[in-house]
């Protein structure tokens, strides 16, 4: 039992780190490939501004304002400062429910990327400053694995993770390779930025050797099996975590848990090679807009639900 | 014999305490610590031993530390400016105030007296009345206030525990003797503030509170949650509790999701709330759940907007509606405030000969009602001696500090004055006692007041602590926290500290 408002906040508290941690890892990846005079430089900086939803084209050579801006800018809701405020912001809201282990290590992080120091240690050592964010992101999600209960509002935690992180990778390998005659990403140095984007480097190098080309990547990042930050693992998890909760919370024919699986399937099922014959872009966009469906069934199923259909006869 | 302030130590000040560059000067109040004579009080000496080994430098890392910890912990206010909002925490000491067991058992049993013989009162005035009918309270005073809430006449309240949770202000005069300064009976906070100083102390002075044997404090949570189960304990042995809270933005809030946690209820919001049939519910993730009994933390003003000010959104509509049907228990009762009103405090030692024939243990301050033309003349006469307070607020508003007061202040005081009379009292100066603090690296002594709480459901319990709150400006009598006050731990020993060879 928890209340609609708790669950509320909690999955958006899962959202908001997911966005920051991904946030952060771009800009260092783009930080690092810009040392380099190379067009896989180039090609790392304009993917991993475009995967962030930087549009201005202008800004493809400025990789370090804007990565600035991306970390530190308040005003930027897609900011990792503004995604760690807002996650703080929820935590607060729910601060009787969460562990204070738990809540310490957010509040430590938002009150260091806030406080007065964080633009000059930005400006001394900016993948390094972001690489600190990240670990303490890891920190966070840690001591929020082993203080708090793994029950309903730990699965409502989850779910924010898990959805978010589908829709960040699909969107990563949607602006890299869902366009199969002009494909933005083709240099190797590029490719393996890729990779550092989600995190996926060492794994995949283990999984496929050094051979680093699109297409194992994109098998790699949509239908690994075991590999947290492929699609399938999430939204495996997705449907793990709604069925658990419908089952617990009584919402056996939600609408969410429906759509939860029929995305897994598709991606449990798909045929790598057609995949990939008929471009990734059709089956990205769909995992896109069934992880917004699916948002949009969980708040409808535990959160906004009618009160009619609950109240008391 | 030898009086107790002989026997301790007699060590000149600056040896008592090598931090001070000019010596601790007590000054006129009551010292909590140093006695007339110059002599560290026994219940000290432990204490002062250790700050004396310690040098400004460690002092004021551990200082340091502590107010991380707070931070760290989220027990902060926040500062609303014109553009961005700030947070802050409270402004902590980390001396710890020490009483003696002695002391502190008149302190409680006369809390307990205090709080017995209200919630009788309270219970009168939305009963039967007697104590009007007998005028030992003037009817007009007790009816006319305007936290009177009619809306309770003829409400059954089980145990006749009104105020469930109240905090009492005591101050020492010049004369070391604890008075009762005011009852807060609506919705006293602090009490978090209690528990996180005394964590915190626990951590900065380890051994000395060890060897000095405090009584503790950390079953505050678990006494609130059975003071709060035995309001419905008459119908329901295992009922679901809720604590209601304003919002993120109250500025008690770490207060609220606190006590929340540590008792293991929900923290709900008014948004939370759905009323059925005369019902409270809350909603929860698998449908509505029933609530039995609130601990709320929003003021009677705001709890319903059907019954107290309409354009409330922080309660629930109907709210009350479930309450006059037994279906709810608000804790504190709504309409609470009517006992804590200034006005009706003069009174609170007549009303406890009233009703339990007996003299109250804590006096109150001495206080001159402004609505009887003689004292209100001797008010204005003496203006620059007195302390005036406002009848209805609250929390260090609308007061005026006489003897720190410029001339035009109380010039357009006392024009308030005369305009309406009756909504005033006013108080001698009163020295309140000192305690040592740190201040900007020195050890001064600064004023303040001490707060515990009392907890009334079937039985009555007052905490074996409480926060003491400090003003921190030199010579500063008001120790509201948002007049700029602090707070340090307060211990209570569980026996008189043997006086050492």
């Amino acid at each position: 039992m928890m209340l609609a408002r708790v669950a509320d906040s909690l999955y958006w508290i899962g959202r908001y780190i997911e966005r920051a941690e991904h946030v952060s890892r771009l800009s260092a990846v783009m930080l690092n490939a810009t040392l380099d005079r190379t067009v896989g430089a180039e090609q790392t900086g304009r993917i991993g501004l475009a995967a962030l939803g930087e549009t201005d084209s202008g800004r493809a050579n400025q990789t370090y304002e804007a990565s600035r801006d991306l970390a530190l800018d308040r005003a930027d809701s897609g900011s990792v400062v503004a995604s760690l405020a807002a996650a703080r912001e929820n935590a607060r809201q729910v601060r009787d429910q969460i562990s204070t282990e738990t809540w310490e290590r957010l509040n430590l992080l938002y009150l260091r990327i806030t406080g007065p120091g964080a633009e000059t240690d930005f400006d001394d050592d900016p993948p390094g400053f972001l690489q600190e964010i990240i670990a303490d992101l890891h920190l966070f999600k840690g001591a929020a694995d082993t203080t708090l209960s793994h029950g309903e509002g730990w699965r409502f935690l989850l779910l924010g993770v898990h959805i978010e992180r589908a829709q960040l990778i699909a969107r990563l390998m949607e602006v890299c390779f869902s366009d199969r005659k002009t494909p933005a990403v083709t240099e190797p140095i590029a490719l393996m930025s890729v990779l550092r984007m989600a995190c996926a480097l060492e794994p995949y190098l283990r999984e496929y050797t050094a051979d680093i080309n699109p297409r194992y990547i994109l098998q790699f990042l949509m239908f690994d099996e075991d590999f947290p930050r492929s699609i399938r693992f999430c939204t495996a998890r997705i449907q793990d975590l709604l069925t658990h909760l419908a089952h617990e919370l009584g919402a056996g024919r939600s609408n969410a848990l429906r759509l939860a699986g029929r995305l897994d399937a598709r991606l449990k099922f798909a045929d790598a090679d057609e995949v990939e014959a008929s471009g990734a872009g059709a089956l990205l966009a769909a995992v896109s807009a069934e992880c917004a469906a699916i948002h949009e069934a969980i708040y409808e199923t535990f959160v906004a639900y009618p009160l009619e259909l609950s109240l008391p006869a | 014999m030898s009086s107790n302030e002989t026997v301790a130590k007699d060590v000149s000040l600056e040896e008592a305490l090598p931090l001070t560059q000019a010596a601790y000067l007590p000054g006129r109040a009551y010292d909590e610590m140093i006695a007339a004579g110059g002599a560290v009080r026994p219940h000290y000496e432990v204490l002062q031993d250790r700050i004396a080994s310690l040098g400004a430098e460690e002092l004021g890392e551990r200082q340091r530390t502590l107010e991380r910890s707070f931070l760290l912990q989220g027990i902060t206010f926040t500062v609303y400016g014109a553009e961005s909002a700030t947070e802050r925490i409270i402004p902590t000491d980390l001396f710890p105030r020490i009483i003696p067991a002695k002391e502190w058992a008149v302190i409680e049993k006369g809390l307990t007296q205090r709080l017995r013989a209200l919630n009788i009162f309270l219970g009168d005035i939305y009963g039967e009345q007697k104590i009007l009918m007998d005028g030992v309270v003037p009817r007009d005073l007790v009816l006319g206030a305007a936290s009177y809430r009619r809306d309770m006449q003829h409400l059954y309240v089980p145990h006749s525990a009104y105020a469930n949770v109240c905090g009492s202000d005591l101050i020492r005069g010049e004369d070391g003797e604890f008075v009762v300064l005011e009852d807060n009976l609506r919705v006293p906070s602090g009490v978090s503030y209690m528990l996180a100083n005394r964590d915190a102390s626990r951590r900065t002075f380890p051994g000395v509170f060890r060897q000095a044997g405090v009584r503790p404090v950390e079953r505050y949570p678990d006494l609130l949650l059975a003071t709060l189960k035995s309001m419905a304990s008459e119908w329901n042995s295992n009922p679901q509790i809720a604590v209601l809270t304003p919002g993120v933005y109250n500025s008690a809030y770490y207060e609220h999701a606190y006590l929340a946690r540590l008792m293991g209820v929900p923290l709900v919001e008014g948004r939370d709330l759905v009323m059925h049939d005369n019902h409270v519910f809350m909603r929860t993730t698998s449908g509505l759940r029933r609530i039995d009994v609130i601990y709320r933390r929003v003021d009677d003003d705001f709890i319903d907007p059907l019954t107290f000010r309409r354009d409330s959104s922080l309660g629930a509509a109907g709210l009350f509606n479930a309450y006059r049907a037994g279906n709810v228990m608000i804790c504190n009762a709504p309409g609470t405030g009517v006992a804590d009103d200034k006005a009706v405090y003069v009174y609170v030692p007549d009303i406890i000969r009233y009703y339990l024939g007996e003299e109250a243990i804590l006096p109150n301050v001495e206080t001159f009602m402004c609505r009887e033309p003689s004292q209100l003349s001797h008010v204005l006469a003496n203006l620059d001696k007195l302390v005036v307070k406002a009848v209805g607020a609250s929390g260090g508003y609308g007061m005026l500090v006489g003897p720190h007061a410029s001339q035009a202040e109380r010039d357009s005081f006392a024009e308030a004055l005369k305009a309406d009379p009756a909504n005033y009292i006013a108080q001698p100066t009163i020295q309140l006692s000192t305690a040592p603090c740190l201040v900007d690296g020195r050890i001064e002594p600064r004023h303040v007041d001490l707060r515990p709480f009392i907890l009334s459901g079937e039985k009555v319990v007052v905490t074996p602590g409480a926060l003491t709150r400090v003003a921190l400006r030199r010579g500063s009598l008001v120790v509201n926290s948002s007049q700029g006050g602090g707070s340090k731990d307060t211990w209570v020993l569980a026996e008189e500290a043997a006086a050492r060879p």
